[in-house]
């Protein structure tokens, strides 16, 4: 006998798998466009991980692609980028920031001259910006940055920061909703000391061995950018604490598959850069096209459904690299 | 106008025409043009005040971390005791003024050499400037304040940028100053041969103190100017400052050792490495390829004026020489001068 | 008629070295009071390590500064040697081997591109250098494109932090400085090119009146300031295990080898030339670095420290001249 509700469901999967298929072949590519990524320093491996997915996408989207910035984490030089993009009358602009208010003017320029900003992982003023594409959620990932290092080390420990630059809004995000997440779930830990590595691998070994000189006690040290998780391990290494003091940070995993081998980060957070790369591409099509709202959802083949609240796209969980699956990643 | 001032008015003309027809965007309209000459003119009011350091025969290091120092002073004075920002922009010019005081009283009275003394200030400059700044700096500064940096005068359908406004009378000021005063005279003369100034009845200290506290207050006139383009004041700001103001004022034609050269030069190399250096960002190139064709430009430029000089006797001459060297010295009578 | 032999700058009493070796010691016992850890083999250790990339590119500063020159550039050819032997070995497996001649040749070329433009085109050391820091800096950029380098092969790390040959208790980088070291001080004291560089430093003209040949002994002394500072960089790269397009540049390294050779008894107006004293010099410094970080002195006060380092040490200068800057 026939089951009709089976029948009935079958018949609406059916349904909305063609109308994805649909919707997801109907971004309108059929005028090239030109879109430049202008990450906080072009030669961190994290944004060069974007930037390899994010040339794949462009390929498929018509997309003109220019990866370009400034070599330091500088907001004055992402600055200069942009008056230069707003001259060459770029289409999007898209960007990780420095600091969320200094772009802002520039931006709003670009704005009023019809180009579209699409921010990501590091954002800018809300109203500088038609999208923006946050990593993970920002609890989830402080939580992450927590645990990674909590489980491993006494719980009256004391911890350090070591961050990018003092007003990455990104890093500023993580800092906070770990500090919070510390409070209630390992009240007796102590955050010790921030520092800042600049986003650059000596500066960040220099802040490393900084903190552990001046903090013999220091347990762990949470370093939440692509350098400064690096440098805080070499640092490790190169006083000879391995064993003693644990690193974690959210940086790629060739950079730190040696000291995730060496046991000095048992867990680092992160998430797909390739992918998010990709999907920064996506975003900045269909803002070009007009065709997505601040309230909608919409799909990308290969990379899944997204859905955009009050012109946030939130892009995925947090990923776990460890020992276990440090491999897999190449990136 | 020397020989020198009108072979960089011409290649000013060649780079901006140049620009001009080939990079899109350089050159829609003469006010867009104009604004942005508030890209490099703090560099240019740093230049002016430093060309006097240089006519001396000296060098401050300093120019960068001054500017820094007195821009986040300043911002601090407007943002933690809330005091109005163009008071405080006057308190910083005169902390550039002091700043540029101790250099002249390293140099004079504890008689160290103006590149260790001001290399040694410039540390020193930059530690105060990151302490004021603290662990957030100013910024945000009103809108009247910031359009100095980044505003212009309407008149008519045509913006002429509030900096330039200020630029301008100034680089007339320093010109009549360096070329048609008592002091500008000195000035030349202590570099030349500071022995001989003295000698003259030159009052050199004195001389040199008012070139260094000149350098100073126009340095923190470029720090002020910067913290209203971006509207934020940094310790950092002025790091960029120095190395393309030395360029801009050797390129203008001042000797390094002193006692040569004229601020029309430094004028119009402002102008035309400012010029470059925007047409090169809007054509797209990176600021560190930028940054090397500045470096080619002075080296360039010194490099073709000696071969016409005496001072090198030419680069053929020398190469033959240097071939043809005896070797026995003081058996080639054909050679008058030393190296 | 013979040649005559330029005057030779004359040999001053230890008073320097003496001096910095026992501030050194001074502070780090005073330190180490304070702090145990400070004064423990494993900080001692570290603090010697890291001078020795500093110390490497000061050892050609103080030679160019003895023949009264200046070199800016010390610091980007830093960096290019650095990035290049870094991006080579990250990503197609230099080996340490053939980097050490690659880093090198760098060195040597520059440095003798900025001789060259100094001695045979008589533009002024300062302005030479000013211009070739730019033009290095961003044959970096070019080179790499932006990319840090993050990753070297092992070898690469033993050679920058481990022991020589495993063996000798001494670390390799401390070993190899010395070498470097003893080599310059023989070419220095005991070579007719040292003695010539500082006679050219003490008096151009009349070295070449006495029959030196002063341009030829000015492109070698800006080429050995090029090698050693390629040579530093590879250091550079091995000690930090890392390379960015601001390696050297970032720090003003340029500036830290000219200060050190200051503080070490090396004086700017040339003439004579102190490689014990930079070396000690950039030991010192390294201790007071040290010494700020332990006793929790806040990054931001580090600058003026130096400073005020460079201005003490140029007022308590012995014999210390004033006259033209290079």
């Amino acid at each position: 006998m026939i089951n009709a509700r089976r029948m009935l469901v079958l018949a609406a999967a059916g349904t909305l798998a063609i109308a994805s298929a649909v919707s997801a072949q109907t971004v309108d590519t059929s005028k090239r466009i030109k879109v430049a990524m202008v990450p906080k320093l072009v030669g961190l491996s994290v944004f060069k991980a974007n930037q390899q997915g994010a040339e794949a996408a462009a390929k498929t989207l018509n997309i003109d692609f220019l990866y370009t910035g400034p070599v330091t984490a500088s907001a004055q030089g992402q600055v200069d980028v942009f008056n230069s993009l707003i001259a060459r009358k770029f289409d999007v602009i898209t960007t990780t920031s420095n600091n969320p208010t200094q772009l802002a003017p520039a931006l709003k320029r670009a704005m009023k001259q019809g180009i579209k900003v699409v921010s990501y992982d590091s954002d800018v003023a809300p109203d500088a910006r038609d999208f923006f594409i946050q990593n993970t959620e920002y609890p989830a990932f402080g939580k992450a940055l927590v645990d990674s290092v909590a489980k491993y080390i006494p719980a009256d420990s004391e911890v350090a920061i070591l961050s990018s630059t003092k007003d990455a809004t990104i890093q500023n995000e993580w800092i906070s909703a770990l500090t919070a997440y510390m409070k209630t779930a390992y009240p007796k830990m102590k955050i010790v000391t921030t520092e800042y590595g600049q986003s650059d691998p000596s500066k960040s070994l220099t802040a490393g061995l900084n903190i552990l000189q001046a903090h013999p006690n220091v347990a762990a040290i949470i370093a939440p950018d692509g350098a400064s998780e690096v440098g805080a391990a070499a640092a490790v290494q190169k006083l000879g604490r391995t064993g003693k003091v644990f690193v974690t940070g959210c940086s790629n995993p060739d950079a730190i598959r040696q000291y995730i081998k060496a046991g000095i980060i048992k867990a680092s957070p992160l998430w797909d850069e390739v992918k998010e790369g990709q999907l920064v591409m996506h975003v900045a099509r269909l803002a070009a096209n007009g065709a997505l709202k601040p309230n909608d959802t919409f799909s990308v083949p290969g990379l899944g459904n997204y859905t955009v609240k009050d012109k946030v796209i939130i892009f995925s969980e947090p990923l776990i690299f460890t020992a276990e699956n440090i491999d897999q990643y190449k990136f | 106008m020397s020989a020198w001032e009108r072979s960089l008015l011409i290649l000013l003309v060649i780079v901006t025409t140049g620009f001009g027809l080939e990079v899109p965007g350089f050159f829609d309209d003469i006010s867009g043009f104009l604004s942005m000459t508030s890209n490099f003119l703090p560099f240019g009011i740093v230049a002016l005040g430093l060309s006097l350091v240089i006519f001396t025969g000296g060098i401050d290091l300093s120019v960068g971390a001054t500017a820094s120092l007195a821009a986040v002073i300043a911002a601090q004075l407007w943002a933690t005791m809330g005091l109005n920002i163009w008071v405080a922009s006057l308190i910083g010019l005169a902390v550039g003024g002091v700043l540029g005081g101790i250099n002249a009283a390293v140099i004079v009275f504890l008689r160290v050499e103006p590149l260790i003394a001001t290399l040694a200030t410039s540390f020193i400059y930059t530690s105060a400037a990151v302490a004021v700044a603290g662990d957030a700096p100013p910024s945000g500064f009103p809108d009247a304040f910031n359009s100095l940096g980044s505003g212009a005068l309407g008149l008519g359908h045509f913006q002429l940028p509030y900096q330039l406004l200020l630029f301008l009378p100034l680089a007339v000021l320093f010109w009549l100053l360096v070329g048609r005063s008592a002091f500008g005279r000195k000035l030349v003369t202590v570099g030349y041969n500071s022995e001989a100034a003295r000698y003259s009845g030159i009052r050199v200290p004195r001389v040199l103190a008012a070139a260094y506290v000149i350098s100073g207050m126009m340095a923190a006139l470029a720090g002020l100017v910067l913290s209203a383009y971006y509207s934020a004041a940094r310790a950092d700001m002025g790091d960029v400052l120095l190395l393309t103001t030395i360029a801009m004022v050797v390129l203008g034609g001042v000797s390094i050792f002193g006692g040569e050269g004229s601020m029309g030069g430094v004028i119009v190399a402002v102008l035309l490495l400012g010029l470059l250096r925007q047409g090169m960002l809007i054509a797209g190139f990176s600021d560190m390829v930028t940054s090397m064709l500045t470096g080619a430009i002075l080296i360039g430029s010194i490099a073709v004026r000696n071969l016409f000089s005496s001072r090198a006797g030419g680069f053929g001459r020398r190469l033959l020489a240097f071939v043809r060297r005896p070797a026995v010295a003081g058996t080639d009578i054909t050679r008058h001068d030393a190296p | 008629m013979p040649a005559r032999r330029p005057v030779v700058a004359p040999r001053f009493a230890m008073t320097r070295e003496l001096m910095l070796v026992a501030v050194t010691l001074g502070l780090t016992v005073m330190v180490g009071l304070l702090n145990h850890d400070f004064i423990g083999a494993q900080n001692l250790r570290f603090m010697l390590l890291n001078s020795v990339v500093l110390s490497l590119v000061a050892l050609g500063q103080t030679l160019v500064i003895a023949m009264r020159g200046i070199d800016l550039s010390v610091a980007p050819i830093l960096g290019l040697a650095a990035m290049v032997c870094g991006l080579l070995a990250q990503t197609h497996g230099l080996s340490l081997a053939a980097a050490l001649p690659l880093a090198l040749s760098i060195g040597l070329v520059l440095g003798t591109i900025n001789g060259l433009l100094v001695a045979t085109m008589d533009i002024p050391p300062i302005v030479v250098t000013l211009g070739t820091y730019s033009l290095y800096s961003g044959l970096t950029f070019l080179y790499s494109d932006g990319t840090q380098v993050d990753a070297v092969p092992p070898t690469f790390a033993a050679f920058g932090n481990g022991h020589l040959l495993g063996i000798v208790p001494v670390p390799t980088p401390v070993v190899v400085l010395l070498v470097v070291l003893a080599l310059c001080w023989y070419v220095l004291r005991h070579t007719g090119f040292g003695r010539a560089v500082l006679a050219v430093g003490n008096n151009a003209s009349a070295a070449y009146a006495a029959g030196l040949p002063v341009t030829w002994v000015r492109i070698r002394v800006y080429a050995l300031s090029g090698t050693l500072a390629a040579f530093a960089g590879l250091m550079f790269l091995c000690y930090t295990g890392s390379a960015t397009v601001t390696a050297g540049t970032g720090d003003h390294i340029e500036l830290q080898s000219i200060a050190v050779s200051l503080i070490g008894g090396t004086a700017i107006a040339g003439g004579r030339g102190n490689l014990i004293g930079t070396v000690l010099g950039s030991l010192f410094l390294s201790v007071v670095l040290t010494a700020l970080v332990f006793l929790h002195v806040p990054p931001i006060w580090y600058s003026a420290g130096e400073g005020l380092m460079i201005l003490a040490a140029v007022q308590a200068g012995i014999g210390r001249r004033r006259g033209a800057r290079a």
